[in-house]
């Protein structure tokens, strides 16, 4: 981040600070009607206009470019942020998501008109059925927390079909990511937290304690947030079927396992898929996402509508150069739960994962593997290096195993006692060495927690160096870490005064 | 061991994303392992899967932009056609310096900034981004963006609700107006139902405008929402007057259409709580219908039960100014269970388009961008009243962007005879309001030419005469 210099000359670039002349951004065509003679109502004219800079193209060119200078995305460099699955985004899918025949297309358009995304949208339902076991999928869900929202309100409506209204109650692991509760929640379910085991994994004598005929669902991710396979998944899965509830696959970790097993093997009844992880949607400095959720047919009549159904072409389909054998149509299941988005979700997305997927086809499997291989080359590297350097004692594992799948959490207590370098410094401290640090403080579970995904397309040779780089920084003089960053373009962020002194806007009074 | 799998013969394809393919084995055996089953022992045999998927073989980069291109190519873009169609969602042009930046990595390959000290650049364009909104609407606060216009009116009215729960004489009971899009009420019903909130119906007049009995109702419950232009493209007048009739304790929730900003009364300055609204025709290509953005803004009482994330700005330890997430306590990963909503990832990406666009246009070419949209709707209602075989139901009041078309027989069916004749004619309102079978909503923007007005003027004509007459097509 070398690039420092403002677009005003100075060291610094504020949007707010381009005041120009009047008109002075990109110029338009002249109204096709004379503005004098444009009718509105007198009491609804804009009375002053909206206090927005003026830029010309070359400001603002340069105002973005300079921001942009200040970020770091996977594309600057090494990015093992645990539970987002930060793999490379290949850039033929922003090729192909700029193909008029998707940017340009209107959702109102009928369905002869959009044959050809409707193969893509049918392809992709099928493709993500088949690598969890689902039966149904929908792809309107827009983000994963979307997705875990609209799969339990389609289990609400499965239980209010049925009569079985008492089913009021959400079990969710402590580790579980907070958007569970949250879409749980917000669908009107109470939630019952379950404490993990020792050993970080799911405790099913905690589950068994808690299920029972008020049990609506269990929501769970497996491999689990420590990066750990659990084991007893199956039986997790048969306690709660026996007691009349369902089970619900949280796919934020679904990276890990792709060919090698499924949720419809484990026992699960319903799974959403994080397009913008394991598909590879760019994630655009927070988003956009798309969560897809897949189900198995006892809950497929309650999926959001529509969802695409294809039959052998009939003569009188009216014919596009995209239909081989099939007519693609939209189906709107018979108890649907209405709509989570308005449209039929982040098409743009979805066409970047049906990319994303034929680079890889049935070698999804390889992928998977390749993801656990980085992950646990990683992991074994980190504590090879810490042991030959004798640093071993300064952290533990966040689970003890021998073996994770696509991400792995160590704990930094032992060196949080010793020196007082907690996961936040060691954080700040890989800031400075050019890297983005992993998650920490997540799962809530381990004490002073970093969770490290390397995802598969990081080199060896990438995984090597980290594994010095973050050993080395176990050793650094412990006020050098609390100092850290310093070779950011800001140090640290005092997120306490911005609390306090809430300046959520520019303040232009102050001018 | 996975050469066999890979078939690495001259000719077959293989994956070109992952840098250790054939170095696996060197890697395992650093773990004293020996294969990559070695890797998956943990996942117990009851549940491994033992086949191969059942899965299409990889393709090159050439391969799938061919598929793509193919697929794709079939689909007909409104921009192929003389295009009437908007229903919400507008083709306006978005500059290409707004595509070219986007696709900066540093910005599109970014996750949620987490770190502040290496997301200085994000985290200040969106801070910027709430300042454009916040402007933009009239209000004092704005977030950085929820998934859509649809999920933003949701989360308001559920906002709304925590808010004026305790105090109001209905509680737990929001009005929303009986003209939304079915779609839109949906999305509506599925966030609200949870809470165990009531939904009621605002009652509009013949005219569009909101009817005052209605409104009375309304007063003393958490919440009402309205549109404003409303789905049909009318413009209420009355709308100053709203706040003034439902009190200070029932939220007045107000969405708009972005553009129109330009030269509509922003809604803050008419007593608006919270203004909510798609984003997308500010930057965004309509993609079919997604990745779009809502907006999200509110006055400060309003702020703390607000969904979503927002930027503040703060200081550094060397007292330099910097930017940080902020008032997360509200937030899922925070609060869990109790938090204000469960978005995480939003749309950041397309509201960064958004502020790129807006920085470009400035006060006046919003203004502008505004009459042009302005423009081509008028002109174009002139147009279709000179044609006597068809009715304009609205035609002396007020409109932005779109307006009803009344035929002498259906929407759908004349729809397919435009379309014979390279029009993409507008909406069949029908799939929203079943009784109206038909009504076009036809719809222009910025992009619509004065020659498109006159070949549907033109071609209208000839379809309504003829079903006027009788004459079967």
């Amino acid at each position: 981040m070398v690039f420092q210099q403002g677009t005003g000359g100075g060291s610094v670039s504020h949007l707010f600070e381009h005041y120009g002349a009047e008109g002075k951004g990109y110029s338009q065509p002249e109204p096709i009607l004379s503005v004098d003679s444009l009718r509105l109502p007198d009491s609804m004219k804009r009375s002053s206009a909206p206090r927005w800079p003026r830029l010309s193209e070359p400001e603002m060119v340069r105002h973005y470019t300079w921001l942009s200078n200040r970020n770091f995305g996977i594309d600057t460099g090494f990015y093992p942020l645990g539970s987002c699955t930060m793999k490379h985004n290949p850039r033929v899918n922003e090729v192909i998501a700029q193909i008029p025949g998707i940017a340009d297309l209107h959702p109102l358009q009928p369905e002869h008109q959009i044959q050809g995304l409707l193969a893509i949208f049918h392809e992709m339902q099928e493709m993500l059925g088949i690598c969890s076991g689902m039966d149904s999928v929908t792809l309107q869900p827009v983000a994963g927390a979307q997705g875990e929202f609209t799969a339990i309100r389609c289990i609400q409506e499965y239980f209010r079909a049925r009569g079985e209204l008492g089913r009021t109650k959400v079990i969710v692991p402590d580790s579980a990511h907070g958007t569970n509760p949250a879409s749980a929640a917000m669908a009107g379910f109470e939630i019952v937290e379950i404490p993990s085991a020792e050993d970080g994994r799911l405790d099913l004598d905690a589950l068994r304690a808690v299920v029972g005929d008020d049990t609506a669902a269990m929501m769970i991710t497996n491999p689990s947030t420590l990066g750990v396979f659990e084991p007893e998944i199956a039986e997790a899965a048969n306690i709660v079927h026996e007691a009349g509830g369902q089970m619900y696959y949280d796919g934020a970790n679904f990276n890990a396992i792709l060919g090698r097993t499924s949720p419809g093997l484990m026992g699960f009844d319903a799974v959403h898929y994080n397009l913008h992880k394991t598909f590879s949607q760019p994630h655009g400095g927070g988003g956009p996402g798309s969560g897809p959720i897949g189900v198995r047919s006892h809950l497929a009549e309650f999926l959001p509508s529509p969802i695409v159904k294809r039959r052998p072409v009939m003569p009188q389909d009216r014919l596009t150069n995209a239909n081989g054998e099939w007519w693609y149509q939209w189906h709107f299941p018979a108890n649907s739960i209405g709509k989570v988005q308005q449209w039929h979700g982040n098409a743009g997305a979805v066409i970047r994962s049906w990319a994303f997927y034929r680079r890889y086809g049935r070698e999804l499997k390889t992928m998977s593997e390749h993801a656990v291989l980085n992950a646990n080359y990683l992991r074994y590297m980190i504590q090879n290096i810490a042991v030959e350097r004798g640093l071993d004692h300064l952290f533990c594992d966040g689970a003890p195993v021998d073996l994770v799948k696509h991400e792995f959490t160590l704990s930094l207590a032992p060196l949080k006692e010793k020196s007082g370098v907690g996961a936040m410094d060691i954080a700040k401290g890989l800031l400075d060495r050019g890297y983005m640090a992993p998650t920490v403080y997540f799962p809530l579970i381990v004490p002073e927690c970093v969770m490290i995904e390397p995802t598969e397309t990081e080199s060896k040779e990438v995984l090597d160096l980290f594994a010095e780089r973050f050993v080395d920084i176990l050793a650094e003089d412990p006020e050098v870490l609390h100092q850290a960053p310093t070779t950011t373009p800001v140090r640290r962020v005092d997120e306490v005064y911005a609390a306090r002194n809430l300046t959520l806007a520019h303040p232009f009074e102050e001018e | 061991m996975s050469g066999t799998r890979w078939g690495i013969v001259g000719g077959v394809t293989m994956v070109d994303q992952l840098p250790n393919l054939g170095r696996e084995m060197e890697m395992l055996s650093v773990m004293g392992m020996s294969s990559m089953d070695d890797l998956f022992s943990d996942i117990p045999e009851g549940v491994r899967m033992d086949s191969d998927l059942p899965l299409r073989p990889p393709q090159t980069e050439e391969e799938i932009l061919a598929d793509a291109r193919r697929l794709l190519g079939a689909n007909v873009a409104l921009g192929e056609r003389v295009n009437f169609l908007g229903a919400g969602l507008y083709r306006n042009h978005v500059p290409a310096a707004v595509f070219q930046l986007i696709n900066r990595g540093e910005f599109l390959t970014a996750y949620t900034p987490y770190q502040p000290e290496v997301s200085q650049g994000m985290l200040q364009a969106m801070w910027e981004f709430q300042t454009l909104i916040s402007e933009l609407v009239g209000l004092e606060v704005a977030n950085l963006s929820v998934y859509d216009g649809s999920t933003a009116a949701a989360e308001a009215l559920t906002c709304a609700v925590r808010i004026h729960g305790r105090k109001a004489t209905q509680k737990d009971t929001i009005y929303v107006s009986d003209m939304l899009p079915p779609s839109r009420l949906s999305v509506i019903q599925n966030y609200t139902q949870g809470g165990g909130i009531t939904i009621r119906s605002l009652a509009h007049n013949s005219d569009g405008s909101l009817d005052l009995d209605s409104l009375k109702e309304a007063a003393g419950s958490c919440g009402i929402y309205v549109e404003q232009p409303n789905p049909l493209g009318l413009i209420d007048g009355g709308l100053s007057s709203v706040k003034e009739i439902i009190g200070e304790n029932t939220a007045f929730i107000v969405g708009v259409s972005v553009t129109s900003l330009g030269m509509l009364e922003a809604p803050g300055n008419y007593g608006a709580d919270i203004v909510v609204g798609e984003g997308q025709a500010l930057g965004s290509p309509i993609t079919y219908g997604g990745p779009l953005y809502g907006i999200f803004a509110c006055s400060k009482a309003y702020l703390r039960q607000m969904p979503g994330r927002i930027v503040g700005r703060s200081v550094d330890v060397d007292g330099k100014e910097a930017f940080c997430l902020t008032l997360s306590t509200r937030e899922q990963h925070i609060r869990r269970h109790r938090a204000t909503s469960n978005i995480c990832t939003n749309e950041t990406l397309i509201a960064l388009m958004g502020a790129m666009h807006m920085s470009l246009l400035g006060p006046e070419g919003l203004k502008h961008l505004a009459c042009r949209n302005m423009a081509a709707m008028q002109m174009a209602k002139e147009k279709l009243s000179e044609v006597e075989t068809i009715a304009l139901p609205h035609a002396e009041l007020f409109h932005y962007n779109e307006f009803v078309v009344e035929l002498p027989g259906s929407a759908s069916e004349c729809l397919i005879y435009l379309e014979s004749n390279g029009l993409i004619g507008g909406f069949d309102l029908s799939a929203w309001y079943p009784g109206r079978k038909n009504w076009l909503l036809v719809t222009c923007t910025d992009q619509t030419r004065a020659a498109e007005i006159e070949l549907l003027a033109a071609h209208l004509a000839v379809w309504s005469s003829s079903k006027a007459q009788g004459v079967v097509q």
